[in-house]
């Protein structure tokens, strides 16, 4: 009970192979078990010694050379070496291992061709392993955010006999073999996962907490009230269900602060009417994103006209979408339909969840308010909207995107022609070319001009409508310490402590809450 | 005297003065005053959700106030309002116009498509009722969603597919139900009677065997009614069944009941409404099986 | 009855071929298919996804593979979750939704069969109502709303009852109430029904003039026949009973097979779809089968072949 920390991971991940993870629950649990050549600082993300202690970047920005720590081993014991690292990122590229986030390492020479099947000789991939401590890493384009990278789950390490011995089960307790800070004592599927600490961690001096649990559970109504019940320590962000935001503002549990992802709709730009920008535009302009935010969303999240989200610092955000029906309008008597007159349904689709559909209901009477035009709102079970976004058959769709890493590449990278994260068909060979500039460019401050220009070019030429910014809202208990709100919504647990003395602190605690420590 | 041949008396009577039975029966409802009650009130709920568009005075289920959010009920909004500031008097007027409909109607479908084929089924026995119940088994097997996904990719939305979707599954265990009725009741002698009378098999089947299954099937069709209209919200989550802003009252208590500690009108006048549909309903359908049924217990001692 | 038997049980084979089949082509028409996600994967891994999991082959090939290895009870690897096999998720869920169902369905009949039968007896008087009453107000409230009712008293105000987890006696009740109260309802109601037909028949009134108690009168003769309409619909309630209810076992959070099949389907885990379908459909007839002798039992005048 003392040194247990409780908490929801949110949905049984799909797999917490780093090779194979791809979603947030899946990055919960590889942070617990492994950990890379940098991890991130709890408070700031920034990337701070992990397993590597020191690093050096060659002067043409291109050769990153990783010096790992003495003594750092494996759970079993063994000594982990720079030829593991090797290996496992060779891994995650290798087209036969199927990795849903091998874009992670593509910044690696040769690594994106290796990973597409156009070489097949991985030695030819820039990573080198010239002794058991040191890790020599090439790139093709300097990269100004590598090292944050490197930190994220793909490029975690794992045991090669581990892997080659087990196929895919080798995750399951009593195979995986870590080298993050804690183990995997137990997991049953839709359950939960029990992690023991790791005393085999080369900080597990510092490693105050004995156990974790992590449970599944997806129902937001289910969370909050096991968080209530005293069950959960911690309730993560995205486990309130929005309507309870307000009611939870006034207890000291409730925190909250930026999240770097984006709501947004998609607009189909292959399909007819909506391949001319001046349509696009009217829809815009035509949001008004501070009633959503302000008055539907009770303030619990920020209206946003940008396609990037705040706080990467350097980066000059272009001027965004602001509400202006009578130039709305204007724009669409440009398009040729005046007043909304002969303007076609306009199909709003999103995917079932009562969020969505309540943003869409009230975008809906906005478009047919302001513009005079018919909407039809289409709520879909997600394969029929997974299939119909990605294969370009919808007019409006409703869509996210949640950035990997602190810079705003993250967010202007899938907007390229061709790129699978793309899905409204727009292809500008202007903004690939401005994004192509800035990938090249050394200066960081050229670098985010540059950056903001593309922006600028595609909020011109909005092939998508921005909505709101996301916001974290989280709820932790008073006696919890080392849980901070971050830009990414990322908790290194490695150093989370229960704070027996806390009632001596205290101001208000939740009213539900059983007093159960 | 025994049911059988009282029912085979009847039968024959039918045949010569049709209106006996069914005037009897009326008046037999007339006195059943919950029956009557519940009628006049499923009457006037009708009523009111089919000409809801034209009551004066009738507040607009779609206007937005967003600003105005959630409020409890008050002189200006009946029942509140929901999170966008709608009123939910009009919305569960409006939503009643589907949840009626879809209860009337999907029920009467699958009562007679569930009572014709489980009689028939119960009736031959043998090898025939094998093969009707196992064509049953599949189609309750299958996976529903699927189904209705497969509905709105081939034939897209449209209110017969909706009644088609929800029609494929609600029959089915008034079927099973009511082969199990026939299967016991026809080994009564009053069955051999009448074929030795030289009474054809459909005649038998829906003229005597049918009327003595009543009870159970006008229980389980009554119940049905609830879970039709739950199953429209379900549908519609598919994206089958009524799309926002339009509302059922499937639809207004799925909404509901996730800010049920917050906002607890919006679950609680769209569920009153349910419940007193389904009350109504099994009042009737009690009232229904008792004037139909050949002997009131009163009669008899 | 022993034809009787083996001709249902073969009948077993034809029927789950049929199930089978359909099922592997509906899942395939649906849009989609199992690698999606909102992040693209990139086309070689799906390709390589593809290629592992079988799907690149012809859709004949891939069919004879299904049912070669069903007949093993082989059902694959889930495609949602890699390193799963489909066998491994029902054999750990199946005993968590059966527990969850059982007990349901256990406590449906004993308060939904006594309530039945005391409105038959006492039919028209307040007794009646009353039980009606309250049978009907548990099929009108849904799960969805029952549940967490019952969270927001029991667990939340009263703090007398967890309000999720399937892990102690106590985490069991709020679930187990949950789901049965609409079957409740329907046995409740089903019951009375049967009770009523009963009831006006020619042999109860022998015996009541023969003097028999009226105690043994109705439980002796009448319940048994009175019942066969709970009979006919406890076969299929159970066969969905036992294989979870997606409703309750989201909001109490009970690791069971009705999640599952819902989550199988949204995602497109063909896999899992199918073995899940394959199961429920042997169920579902075994179930059945039981039923059916079970009438002849209650009812001797029945004859099954």
């Amino acid at each position: 009970m003392d040194d247990v920390f409780t908490f929801n991971i949110d949905a049984e991940p799909e797999s917490y192979d780093p090779g194979l993870a791809s979603g947030q629950p899946d990055g919960r649990v590889c942070r617990l078990l492994f950990e890379g050549l940098t991890r991130e600082d709890p408070k700031t993300l920034e990337p701070m010694p992990g397993q590597a202690e020191r690093w050096t970047l060659s002067p043409d920005g291109l050769t990153y050379t990783f010096h790992l720590r003495h003594g750092i081993h494996w759970s079993d014991g063994r000594p982990l070496v720079a030829e593991d690292f090797r290996w496992s990122w060779l891994r995650v590229l290798k087209p036969a291992t199927g990795s849903r986030y091998a874009s992670t390492l593509l910044p690696i020479l040769n690594a994106a061709r290796y990973n597409s099947g156009g070489l097949t000789d991985s030695s030819a991939v820039g990573i080198r392993a010239p002794d058991d401590s040191t890790l020599v890493v090439r790139l093709e384009h300097p990269t100004a955010y590598f090292l944050y990278l490197v930190q994220f789950y793909t490029a975690l390490p794992v045991r090669r006999d581990v892997v080659e011995r087990w196929g895919n089960t080798w995750t399951r307790p009593g195979h995986l073999i870590g080298n993050g800070a804690f183990t995997l004592s137990y997991w049953r599927q839709n359950e939960k996962f029990v992690f023991e600490k790791n005393p085999a961690y080369w900080d597990a001096a510092n490693v105050k907490l004995r156990r974790i649990v992590g449970y599944t559970v997806e129902d937001l109504n289910t969370s909050t009230n096991l968080y209530k019940a005293g069950v959960f320590d911690w309730n993560p962000s995205g486990e309130i269900p929005s309507s309870y935001i307000p009611s939870m503002r006034r207890y000291a549990d409730y925190r909250h602060g930026s999240f770097q992802a984006i709501y947004f709709y998609s607009i189909n730009v292959t399909q007819k009417p909506y391949d001319d920008v001046w349509v696009r535009r009217a829809l815009n302009y035509a949001i008004d994103r501070d009633a959503i935010a302000n008055d539907l969303l009770k303030k619990s999240r920020d209206p946003w006209g940008n396609m990037t989200p705040a706080g990467y610092p350097g980066y000059e955000r272009p001027p965004g979408f602001r509400f202006d029906p009578a130039y709305a309008r204007e724009c669409l008597s440009k398009a040729g339909y005046p007043g909304g007159r002969g303007f076609p349904m306009l199909r709003l689709m999103f995917n079932t969840s009562e969020d969505h559909r309540r943003i869409a209901e009230v975008i809906q009477a906005m478009w047919t308010r302001n513009l005079g035009i018919p909407v039809e709102l289409q709520n879909q079970e997600w394969g029929s909207y997974m299939q119909a976004t990605t294969s370009l058959n919808y007019d409006v769709a409703r869509r996210s995107w949640i950035g990997d890493y602190l810079d705003p590449n993250t967010f202007l990278n899938i907007w390229r022609g061709g790129d699978g994260n793309n899905r409204t068909g727009w292809n500008d060979a202007r903004y690939d070319a401005l994004l192509d500039r800035a990938s090249d460019e050394l200066d960081p401050r050229r670098r985010m001009a540059l950056l903001a220009e593309a922006e600028a070019r595609l909020l011109d030429q909005c092939p998508v409508i921005p909505i709101y910014h996301y916001a974290t809202h989280e709820l932790v208990k008073p006696y919890v310490q080392g849980i901070y709100d971050t830009a990414l919504d990322i908790h290194p647990l490695t150093h989370v402590w229960i704070d027996r003395d806390w009632k001596s602190r205290a101001t208000q605690v939740a009213h539900d809450t059983r007093d159960m420590r | 005297m025994s049911s059988a041949s009282l029912t085979a008396m009847t039968g024959e009577r039918l045949e010569g003065r049709p209106q006996s039975l069914w005037a009897d029966a009326w008046k037999r409802m007339r006195r059943n005053r919950p029956a009557v009650a519940s009628a006049l009130f499923l009457l006037w709920m009708s009523g009111t959700a089919a000409l809801a568009p034209w009551l004066p005075g009738m507040p607009d289920p779609t206007l937005q106030h967003l600003a105005l959010g959630a409020t409890a009920p008050s002189t200006v909004h009946w029942f509140g309002t929901d999170e966008l500031g709608r009123d939910l008097f009009a919305r569960v007027v409006f939503g009643g116009r589907i949840s009626l409909l879809i209860g009337f109607v999907g029920t009467l479908v699958s009562l007679l498509a569930g009572v014709s084929y489980g009689a028939v089924a119960g009736y031959r026995g043998g090898r025939i009722d094998d093969a009707m119940m196992r064509f049953v088994d599949i189609l309750y097997s299958l996976p529903y969603i699927f189904l209705v996904i497969l509905l709105l990719v081939f034939f897209s939305r449209s209110i017969l597919m909706l009644f088609v979707a929800l029609g494929l599954v609600q029959w089915l265990t008034m079927a099973r139900i009511v082969r199990g009725q026939v299967l016991s009741l026809k080994q009564q002698t009053f069955v051999e009677a009448a074929r030795a009378l030289g009474i054809g098999d459909a005649a038998i089947i829906f003229r005597h065997l049918v009327p003595n299954t009543l009870g159970p099937v006008i229980v389980y069709t009554t119940l049905t009614v609830p879970a039709i209209i739950l199953q429209e919200a379900f549908l519609s989550f598919l994206g089958l069944g009524v799309q926002p802003p339009a509302a059922s009252w499937g639809t207004l208590v799925a909404e509901g009941a996730r800010v049920m500690a917050l906002f607890p009108w919006m679950v609680a006048f769209p569920g009153l409404a349910l419940s007193l549909t389904l009350f109504c309903f099994n009042f009737l359908g009690d009232g229904l099986r008792d004037a139909l049924d050949p002997h009131d217990r009163r009669d008899v001692h | 009855m022993t034809t009787y038997l083996l001709r249902r049980l073969l009948l077993f084979v034809p029927t789950l071929w049929i199930i089978g089949s359909l099922t592997f082509v509906l899942v395939r028409l649906a849009p989609g298919g199992p690698f999606q996600s909102e992040r693209e994967i990139p086309a070689a891994a799906k390709a390589q996804l593809m290629r592992d999991y079988g799907l690149d082959q012809p859709l004949g090939t891939q069919y004879v593979r299904f049912w070669r290895n069903a007949l093993h009870f082989d059902f694959g690897p889930s495609y949602k979750y890699p390193g799963r096999q489909v066998r491994e998720i029902i054999a750990e869920a199946l005993p968590v939704s059966a527990e969850l169902g059982g007990w349901a369905l256990l406590l449906a009949l004993l308060a939904g069969i006594p309530i039945g039968v005391i409105a038959a007896v006492r039919q028209n008087t307040r007794w009646d109502f009353a039980a009606m009453a309250i049978a009907l107000a548990g099929v009108s409230v849904p799960n969805f709303v029952l549940g967490p009712l019952l969270v927001l008293l029991f667990s939340l105000t009263l703090y007398l009852l967890p309000p999720a987890l399937w892990q102690s006696p106590a985490s069991r009740i709020l679930p187990v109430v949950t789901l049965a109260t609409a079957y409740v309802a329907y046995v409740a109601r089903l019951t009375r029904a049967g009770m009523l037909e009963v009831l006006r028949q020619d042999f109860i009134r022998t015996a009541r003039a023969k003097g028999l108690a009226e105690r043994l009168v109705i439980m002796k003769h009448a319940l048994r026949l009175g019942i066969l309409p709970v009979v006919s619909y406890v076969g299929p309630a159970a066969a969905r009973i036992l294989m979870g209810s997606v409703v309750v076992e989201s909001i109490f959070e009970v690791p069971g097979l009705g999640r599952y099949l819902v989550n199988a389907a949204f995602n497109r885990d063909y896999t899992l779809v199918l073995g899940e379908v394959l199961f429920y459909a042997s169920f579902l007839m075994l179930l059945n089968l039981l039923v059916d002798v079970a009438y002849s039992w209650f009812d001797p005048r029945v004859e099954l072949a």
